[in-house]
């Protein structure tokens, strides 16, 4: 499954330009230092974080895309920090809990 | 999954989870309506509603005390993450269920959406409502600037107080998560301040007046976000919201008063 | 020493702050860790220290989950990313350069005055590289750690540290100029 998939299965709006690529499980937190302790290459990131240390952060530990839920509003230079390393920010006005059982839903496993 | 409050027992959360109980396991018998999946506890203190189960990462008693402002019945540690700073022990004396998981945040939604009736949090805030008792009251405390091991504690007592008094909890409850905002700051950018709390037989008032920086442009701080904020205001620490639209938007009255280099005064009421 | 080939973790993880303190009389530059916001003020001798900023960070160590051996990095206060704030300086030339070869740089930010001449070791840093490079798909691209001994003036970066918004302060504070 690739980053494209899952953003026009589930709706997800993207605010950052990006190549897509293959998705390999999800990893939900709000903690940067969770992420980098324990997301792996390939996984989504589910948070509600959007300062723009959340671009470091994916870009460490290699997440296809962060998903920024219950509709918050990104700002402005996290995008624009994003679209220098290629990193995809996706964002839906889900909360956390609720997309995780749509990716679920899609078959995609934990990280 | 939808927002339709179904109810599920802590202890079908328990086993769904394999979680191990820490605290409070003689209330796995309780029902919670909601999931509240976060670790940024401004958000808990925002937008969880009562009765909920908190799933989260951070393992500090900050935790612990976010989810008994918002009215949480308990809190579950994901990916094996043990209490810390006396989380465990604030749990214990505020009647929470504390339970620690080896699942990640990801296993755990699943394994708990899983589960028949369960609902889903959407954010919302708690609708105002009102309801109170004929009497007066009013009590004094002090919040010391930069004492991390004390935050939250004010709050607290102050929630204590007007939970014994018998105030509608959801009144009691947006008066201590608009006080735990005003202590937290205090913590974190003032040097110390006096509260008083006072209750008349209309009005609950909760006055904060720290000795600290101060707020440049108070009408900025109240805007919600930090993006709002200037660069100076951010340099300085405010207008990163600090709080005060959580405050406001819990309290029926904000009134904002501050001096550069003396301190901030925030008046928050709430009517009965 | 042993033949495993470590496979890192993250290991005591530590949230706290850089504090930033600044002499007014010898206008030397200090930095430490500290659990708590402070903002205290002291003299020592004839210097008076006080604190210019507050950085909100984590440090952690690192273990091999093979052999259990852990590497500790007392050395490090927290990971600094560039924003490019001064064209000269040194990190940003040297972060063009990797990012050519698709090699993403972060700064491991320590103690001052002792790394100006203690530096953080270099098999640290290329330790903390490795941490990162063993989970990723290296072939479309790396990362590399390089010391803060690197950042031309302190007094002017602007970068930031990753941290957790949300965790020790309630929402994200820029960093400011040092003056």
């Amino acid at each position: 499954m690739t980053t494209k998939d899952v953003i026009e299965k589930i709706g997800l709006r993207c605010l950052s330009n990006f190549e897509h690529r293959e998705v390999e499980g999800v990893f939900v937190s709000d903690m940067l230092s969770d992420v980098m302790a324990g997301a792996k290459s390939g996984n989504l990131w589910v948070t509600v974080q959007t300062h723009k240390s959340i671009v470091p952060a994916a870009n460490l530990v290699d997440v296809s895309a962060i998903i920024i839920t219950s509709g918050k509003k990104v700002p402005q230079e996290t995008i624009d920090l994003a679209n220098q390393h290629d990193i995809a920010v996706l964002s839906t006005d889900l909360p956390s809990f609720e997309l995780v059982g749509k990716l679920y839903g899609l078959g995609l496993v934990s990280s | 999954m939808e927002d339709t409050a179904g109810t599920v027992k802590i202890e079908t959360i328990k086993q769904a989870l394999g979680a191990v109980v820490l605290e409070g396991q003689d209330r796995l018998n309780a029902a919670v309506d909601h999931v509240y999946a976060s670790d940024l506890m401004s958000d808990v203190l925002a937008f969880g509603k009562p009765d909920s189960i908190l799933l989260t990462g951070l393992a500090t008693r900050q935790a612990i005390i976010s989810a008994h402002m918002a009215e949480f019945k308990g809190v579950v540690l994901i990916r094996g993450k043990r209490p810390k700073d006396g989380a465990e022990q604030f749990a214990r004396d505020n009647q929470l269920v504390l339970m620690t998981t080896e699942m990640d945040m990801y296993d755990a939604c699943v394994r708990i959406a899983a589960e028949e009736g369960m609902a889903v949090t959407h954010a919302a805030a708690a609708e105002p409502e009102s309801s109170g008792e004929d009497i007066l009251f009013s009590n004094n405390f002090t919040i010391e600037g930069s004492d991390f091991a004390k935050a939250g504690m004010v709050s607290t007592e102050v929630k204590s107080i007007l939970k014994k008094i018998g105030f509608d909890p959801k009144l009691v409850r947006r008066v201590a998560i608009s006080t735990y905002e005003g202590e937290m700051n205090v913590v974190m950018h003032a040097k110390r301040a006096a509260v008083r709390l006072q209750v008349t037989p209309k009005v609950i008032e909760i006055v904060i007046d720290d000795e600290g920086k101060g707020i440049p442009d108070v009408e900025q701080a109240m805007q919600e976000g930090f993006t709002t904020a200037t660069e100076e205001m951010r340099a300085m620490g405010f207008g990163s919201g600090m709080g005060l639209p959580n405050i406001k938007r819990n309290s029926d009255d904000l009134e904002v008063t501050s001096e550069v280099g003396l301190g901030t005064t925030l008046r928050i009421r709430f009517f009965i | 020493m042993s033949e495993c080939r470590h496979r890192w973790e993250m290991a005591n993880i530590q949230f706290g702050f850089v504090v930033f303190e600044k002499c007014s009389h010898c206008n030397n530059l200090r930095t430490y860790f500290s659990l708590d916001d402070t903002w205290d003020e002291y003299r020592e001798g004839d210097c008076l220290w006080s604190i210019v900023e507050n950085a909100q960070t984590f440090r952690f160590d690192l273990k091999c989950r093979e052999c259990n051996h852990l590497e500790t990095f007392q050395d490090l206060m927290g990971l600094l990313y560039c924003t490019s704030c001064l064209p000269d300086c040194e990190v940003e030339v040297v972060r063009k350069r990797y990012e050519a070869e698709k090699t993403w740089v972060l700064v491991a930010f320590g103690f001052l005055p002792q790394a100006r001449t203690r530096p953080i070791e270099e098999r640290k840093l290329d330790i903390l590289s490795e941490y990162f490079n063993q989970r990723r798909d290296t072939k479309r691209s790396r990362i590399k750690i390089i010391s803060f001994n690197l950042i031309s003036d302190l007094s002017r970066c602007r970068g930031e540290f990753i941290h957790d918004v949300g965790m020790l302060s309630q929402e994200p504070e820029e960093r400011k100029h040092l003056l």
